[in-house]
């Protein structure tokens, strides 16, 4: 979380037309250029990133330190390849923008991008980095492009009169089919950056790379949001144990069959599956769930109240598969084909549901603030109990018995 | 009066240590090893064997800040006789310079330092021309040798602040 004033010296001389890294390699640099303002910008809001060219008809500032990506980003479009680079001018410039910040706390640096043949002498840079040294302004330099034996050495020394603590590296980065940037983002010129930087990289890699696999368990980052991610977490392993506890039924209830263990297998692999998927998509299967319980539900419903006559074997079959989900679902629907099979006749289900006293307390001492021995409620439990007379009466009486009160 | 300005340190005049805004202080070129607070922090200044030294070459620059408007009198360096100071350049009241623009503009007052005062005479100063300063920026410019080294041992300010006179102070000038 270093304060940091950053100056991105790019090289767009006519080397860049090269396409030994893919698209170009100026293209490679100016992706690789969006990175780093990136990564700069997250780890600190208060970093600010400027952006200079080396090569064309002279150095020219492009965008002075500022923190509006924006800015940066806009200020690379547009740019033009052509000339030759000249690499002292440059981070002299870039020095100078650097010294003129506006925020005099934040730390100096410069990133430099060599693609092209270095023409100064080893001396004139040696000079320059210890000028750099002496006002602690720190060098990041990208080694990639063109390779000659002068260059690599040039490079070395200029970094071994700057550096001062390791505040300064270098990156060597050879063609090939990696990307400038995915390449980048391993160095300690992403990394150094710290805990924000770090990610930032850590965050861009996985999305570069792994397509589409966050390196977070829920694709939700635990220090952004630990909330949502705790949230998510606990529905994952409730809805984990509900599947153990199905699956663990209906294995015993198919425990006749051979399919039995092959679905409860094919279960867990699927309950497997699942957990390693993103939480996004976990939470909407969690959702498929309950609507799929919920048809299931009313489905059981319909079928009990319109038709009660119905095979018992297909009944049982779509109950196991119910019951398969839910348990209590399962209870539920027991019940329901019980009270079915007793009378189909005049009375709808639900009452007998109700009537049974046993169901009725057991669901009353699960509602909060409701107290079964409570004499109200022993008094509303035995009007329901009188259901088989006329409905008449028992609606006058529940409310004449509540008017009591 | 004449003997007096030549004596070391002028009554009413103060350490000025505890009026340096720590938080600011800055020292260019300094080795990390050998930085400023060996010379200037209580404690450290009077250890011989902790001293501020310089890197890439010669030079060093500091700035020191102050929490209050003060008046600096004399200064005292104290170094080892061949790689300490020679010719000390003072800036009164000028925020963040470098060594590209030391030059540009003339010295409050320059110190031509001798091995005495090396060894810990303090270097009266031109008075009139630090009687408002905020910050102080110290360029040392080059050693006693030559050497591509300049240590430092202690460096001392004194002076006097502006918002609280000394009382002692006041009752001298009543004396006369």
């Amino acid at each position: 979380m270093v304060l940091e004033a950053t100056m991105i010296c790019i090289d767009n001389s006519e080397w860049m037309r090269n396409g030994d890294y893919s698209p170009s390699r100026f293209q490679a640099q100016a992706d690789a250029v969006n990175l780093i303002c990136g990564a700069k910008t997250q780890s600190n809001p208060e970093n600010t990133v400027g952006v200079l060219t080396m090569a064309g008809k002279g150095v020219r500032v492009l965008v002075t330190p500022t923190s509006d990506l924006g800015k940066i980003l806009a200020c690379m479009h547009g740019l033009e390849i052509g000339g030759e680079m000249n690499l002292a001018a440059g981070i002299q410039v870039a020095q100078l923008a650097l010294k003129h910040r506006q925020n005099k706390k934040q730390q100096q640096r410069i990133i430099v991008f060599t693609g092209s043949p270095i023409k100064h002498e080893k001396k004139m840079l040696e000079m320059i980095g210890r000028k750099l040294k002496k006002n602690s302004v720190a060098l990041d330099i990208v080694n990639f492009g063109e390779e000659d034996e002068g260059k690599t050495e040039k490079l070395d020394a200029l970094l071994a009169a700057v550096n001062n603590n390791d505040t300064s590296r270098m990156a060597h980065v050879p063609p090939g089919p990696n990307a400038l940037s995915d390449v980048l983002i391993s160095t300690p010129i992403f990394t150094g950056d710290g805990e924000g930087g770090s990610g930032f990289a850590a965050a861009a890699a996985a999305a570069a790379a792994a397509g589409g696999v966050s390196g977070y368990d829920f694709g939700v980052d635990p220090n952004l949001d630990p909330e949502l991610a705790l949230a998510l977490r606990v529905s994952m392993e409730e809805e984990r144990a509900r599947q153990e506890a199905a699956a663990k039924k209906a294995a015993e209830d198919a425990s006749k069959e051979n399919g039995g263990e092959q679905q409860a297998s094919s279960q867990d692999a699927a309950m497997i599956e699942r957990a390693s998927e993103e939480t996004s998509e976990a939470a909407t299967k969690t959702n498929d769930m309950m609507d799929d319980e919920n048809a299931l539900l009313q489905q059981a419903l319909a079928m009990s109240m319109d038709d009660p006559v119905i095979n018992k074997d297909m009944r049982d079959t779509d109950m196991s598969e119910a019951a398969a989900d839910d348990p209590e679902l399962a209870l539920a629907l027991q019940l329901s084909v019980a009270d079915g099979s007793e009378d189909s006749g005049s009375q709808s289900d639900m009452s007998k549901l109700l009537a049974d006293q046993s169901f009725v307390s057991s669901i009353l001492a699960s509602l909060p603030g409701v107290d079964p021995n409570d004499p109200s409620v022993k008094d509303l439990l035995a009007s329901m109990q009188n259901q088989s007379e006329p409905q008449q009466k028992n609606e006058d009486k529940p409310p004449n018995e509540e008017e009591k009160k | 009066m004449s003997g007096e300005s030549a004596s070391a340190i002028q009554k009413g005049q103060v350490d000025l240590l505890d009026f340096i805004d720590w938080s600011s202080v800055e020292c260019l070129n300094q080795s990390s090893t050998h930085s400023l607070p060996n010379a200037i922090k209580q404690g450290y200044r009077e250890d011989d064997g902790l001293h501020l030294e310089s890197d890439a070459d010669e030079q060093l620059l500091l700035y020191i800040p102050f929490t209050q408007v003060i008046k600096l009198s004399a200064i005292l360096i104290k170094g080892p006789e061949e790689e300490g100071p020679k010719t000390v350049k003072l800036f009164s009241n000028k925020e963040h310079m470098g060594f590209s623009n030391v030059n540009d503009f003339p010295p409050s007052d320059v110190a031509d330092l001798s091995p005495d005062n090396l060894k810990g005479k303090p270097v009266p100063l031109k008075y009139v021309k630090f009687q408002n300063v905020r910050s102080l920026t110290i360029f040392i410019e080059d050693n006693q040798t030559g050497s591509e080294i300049t240590k430092v041992q202690k460096i001392t300010l004194y002076g006097t602040t502006v918002e609280t006179t000394d009382m002692k102070g006041l009752k001298k000038v009543e004396d006369h």
